[in-house]
């Protein structure tokens, strides 16, 4: 039996919000998603974390993270417990530049959820014990990634791009230190300052007909900011060099290469993305088929460019046998020199893939959520998602390969790596 | 609750298929399981089912090597594959448009799998970069194996994980993985669902044209697990690790034939969320512990195992909190769930149920998971209708027949 052909003709574009204002200034995007019977809040608040008091970093993390231990109408437990015989359950992350408080839900059960969803932004409790115990799970998170081989990478990764001296350099959960001086006055001042609707949006996606929404929304609708956000400054980016997080015991050398570049709003935005797939992104990718397939080195090579709020980052890496990292790091900058220009199968497949696996990461209301609520925390319209694969489709192979020479230098590639001393030269 | 329209046909050579469309649905999900697993490996000879996960992605007659992988990224799909203790599965999900594409690459590596000696050494070194990766070089990376060597003897089908020895893999001939490949990949030991955008007529068609021709063969019986003793009292061990943890530990049923429902809610009640009685009793009232899980390793053939593990609080025994533990449990054994507890352990349990329903790779691994351990895709049907049955003497049983004294694992952090 002869190779089947394949044809693609499907158009998939990403759904557009209703888009409104409540009374008091947050911002709504609803997606409704017929036959999404599980719904998903998102509310991105743009509070960046170099606004913590440096003594006291981690702070916006364990206000995260205890905000839903109790309210003042709900004490200790209540309120979670409420929500949970609703079927919803809440989660949550905080990132350099946002906070992310999230909840799934029946879509049935929208309207009596997002009262006590509101309950838990406007009014936590934050219970001296429930602070305590939240700054202990911090600390222990802490120590955890100190074991962690890949967490251990990336912070070294992090240190060598930014240095010490910069918030982006050091972890953004704070350190045992920081943690240690928390207070609950400290939380209920970050959640005060930084728990406001200024630039924030309340992302909501699921089958909302029917749902009640326009009602439940009522309970944030007073929800105000007394003053702007400061601006958010992004750092530079130290001159490149190498960190190494020593591992004594690691049974392998884990590495993490990249180097900041540009990111959503430039014009080669697409065509980077297209190169890194081609480079690290995927399966076939150049660097998995030479240190995977071909060497046996590595249980696989990751890697690509993620946009961040003013910029972009490239990365690549993986864990490598100790003895053979030395060489994977060598390979990783001569290929990322790109002396064979990308060819035209690799930019065709690399889009394909980009453009064609969309469908698949949006298929939930969640998934569609997520990516409107990363869009709204860096201030992008959800309209970029459709603008931007408009933008690969129209990518050169010529141009993916200008790209990746115009913004990646081998020479300039920062390294955070982890493993035992003496398994790469570092400095 | 969305009703899963199927449609199930047997070959001629034995595999079968099962079709679930979903006209919204953007693309199809191509899921292949294969009854094979590390249960049915020989002491001396493990890591067998799960290198062929790996082999299985190196080419045959029509198909380079690493292309299979190549090919259905470019097409804008995604593909993977795992191994247990029972099953392997390997999964594309595809754009309809390239349904036809994925049943051939099943098909031709079915048929004519290249197991070169090129091949078997190079994937024998990346598994074991993965063994070092995904547990040597991870803290508390040794703990899923010492909890089964706490039930299980070395020699039982069981009493190793699946990814098996690097020993084993280092001792093992190329005839000797051939047989395996021979001997359990073949179509009657094979079940296909596809779910999503495909007609069952249409899906059908393209399924005969590509595996129907493929040669028969009967299946090789699973060998009998073992009568064994029973838990293996206390284990403590002592890592270089940031924390200890406890581990107890108990024989629940197998999977065959059970979906667990009753026990999954008691673990909820006892431990999920903030809301949960351990977490209420052990961490908010007693500051006995600062975290506290609950999870089942499944086994189709033989007990599952049921854990319930705890972070202890610093300068608290690690007994101690076993002790509270098990405590726990024989309250909620003793009185069952209160309405509540129940009506918000049921409200999780549907919310992750239709979660899990919305995707369709993960609709599809569903019916082919309730296909081998109920004998046919549509029990998949019955989950909402046993959740909704479920009484609070039935979760009350479920925690009761974790009798104590449990079976105990201290991980302790080496005293530096």
């Amino acid at each position: 039996m002869s190779r089947p052909t394949v044809s693609l003709q499907q158009h998939w574009s990403f759904p557009q919000p209703e888009e409104f204002k409540l009374p008091g200034g947050l911002r709504v995007w609803a997606f409704d998603l017929p036959g999404q019977h599980v719904a998903s809040l998102e509310l991105v608040m743009p509070a960046a974390v170099t606004q913590e008091p440096r003594d006291r970093e981690g702070v916006a993390t364990v206000a995260l993270h205890a905000s839903d231990e109790g309210t003042r109408a709900h004490p200790d437990g209540q309120i979670v417990e409420l929500m949970e015989r609703r079927g919803a359950t809440l989660d949550g992350a905080v990132a350099q530049t946002w906070t992310r408080l999230g909840a799934d839900a029946p879509a049935h059960r929208l309207s009596e959820v997002l009262p006590l969803f509101a309950e838990v932004v406007h009014q936590p409790d934050y219970a001296q014990a429930d602070v305590a115990h939240h700054v202990e799970l911090q600390v222990a998170a802490f120590e955890s990634r100190l074991a962690s081989p890949d967490a251990v990478a990336a912070q070294a990764f992090r240190t060598a791009l930014f240095g010490d001296d910069h918030r982006e350099g050091r972890p953004v959960a704070g350190t045992p230190e920081t943690l240690g001086g928390i207070t609950r006055d400290d939380v209920l001042a970050w959640h005060r300052q930084h728990w406001t609707p200024a630039e924030a949006t309340l992302v909501v996606a699921g089958a909302l007909a029917g749902s009640g929404l326009e009602q439940a929304l009522e309970a944030l609708g007073d929800w105000h900011a007394d003053s702007p956000r400061p601006p958010h400054e992004p750092p530079a980016a130290k001159p490149a060099h190498t960190v190494l997080g020593e591992l004594a015991e690691a049974v392998q050398t884990t590495l993490q290469v990249g180097c900041l570049t540009v990111g959503r709003s430039h014009p080669d935005w697409a065509a980077l993305k297209l190169g890194a797939h081609v480079m690290a992104g995927a399966f076939a990718s150049r660097l998995n088929l030479e240190l995977r397939e071909r060497r046996g080195h590595t249980y696989g090579v990751r890697g690509g460019v993620s946009a961040r709020r003013h910029d972009g980052l490239l990365t690549m890496g993986g864990s490598f046998r100790a003895d053979a990292a030395a060489e994977a790091l060598d390979t990783i900058r001569e290929f990322a020199a790109l002396e064979e220009p990308f060819t035209d199968a690799e930019v065709a497949d690399a889009r394909r893939y980009l453009v064609g696996i969309a469908p698949l990461a949006n298929e939930t209301a969640a998934d569609i959520a997520r990516q409107a609520a990363a869009l709204a925390a860096v201030g992008q319209p959800a309209s970029f998602v459709n603008d931007h694969f408009a933008a690969l489709e129209a990518a050169s192979t010529e141009s993916v390969t200008e790209a990746w020479r115009r913004h990646i230098r081998p020479d300039q590639l920062t390294v955070g790596a982890s493993g035992p001393a003496g398994s790469l030269p570092v400095g | 609750m969305p009703q899963i329209e199927q449609v199930t046909h047997t070959l001629d050579n034995g595999l079968e298929v099962c079709i679930a469309p979903d006209p919204l649905s953007p693309a199809v999900a191509v899921n292949l399981w294969y009854e094979v697993g590390s249960f049915d490996e020989s002491p001396g000879r493990t890591g067998f089912a799960h290198l062929f996960e790996h082999l299985m992605f190196q080419g045959s007659a029509h198909v380079a090597s690493g292309e299979h992988m190549g090919l259905v990224e470019a097409h804008g799909g995604s593909v993977n594959a795992t191994t247990s203790t029972d099953r392997t599965n390997y999964f594309e999900t595809v754009p309809p448009g390239a349904l036809e594409l994925a049943l051939w690459l099943e098909a031709d590596r079915m048929s004519s799998l290249a197991i070169s000696a090129e091949n078997f050494q190079a994937q024998r070194e990346v598994v074991k970069e993965e063994k070092r990766q995904r547990y040597d070089n991870q803290p508390y990376g040794d703990v899923l194996e010492l909890l089964t060597a706490q039930h299980f003897s070395p020699d039982h089908p069981y009493g190793h994980l699946p990814i098996g020895s690097m020993e084993d893999l280092d001792a093992t001939s190329l005839d000797e993985v051939t047989q395996f490949f021979q001997a359990w990949y073949q179509p009657s030991n094979a079940r296909l669902v596809l779910a999503g955008a495909v007609d069952p007529e249409e899906g059908l068609r393209l399924v005969e044209r590509h595996l129907g021709a493929l040669p028969g063969g009967s299946r090789p019986p699973h060998q009998q697990a073992p009568a064994h003793p029973g838990g293996q009292g206390e284990l403590t061990v002592q890592r270089p690790v940031p924390h200890n943890l406890v581990y107890t530990s108990w024989r629940t049923p197998p999977s065959a034939g059970d979906d667990h429902v009753a026990l999954d809610l008691a673990l909820a009640v006892l431990t999920d969320g903030h809301a949960s009685r351990l977490h209420r009793q052990l961490v908010r009232t007693e500051s006995l512990a600062q975290e506290v899980h609950g999870f089942t390793l499944h086994h189709l053939r033989d007990a599952s195992l049921t854990m319930l593990l705890a972070r202890p609080a610093d300068g608290i025994p690690g007994a101690r909190v076993a002790d509270a533990i098990e405590a726990g449990v024989a309250g909620l054994a003793a009185d069952g769930p209160t309405e509540e507890e129940l009506e918000r352990a049921v409200a999780q349990y549907e919310r992750d149920w239709l979660l899990q329903l919305a995707t369709v790779e993960e609709r599809a691994d569903l019916l082919n998971d309730h296909w081998l351990r109920h004998g046919h895709p549509s029990a998949v049907e019955q989950r909402m209708a046993t959740l909704s049955a479920i009484t609070p003497d039935d979760v009350r049983a479920a925690a009761a027949s974790l009798t104590s004294p449990a079976t105990r694992l201290y991980y302790e952090r080496t005293s530096q």
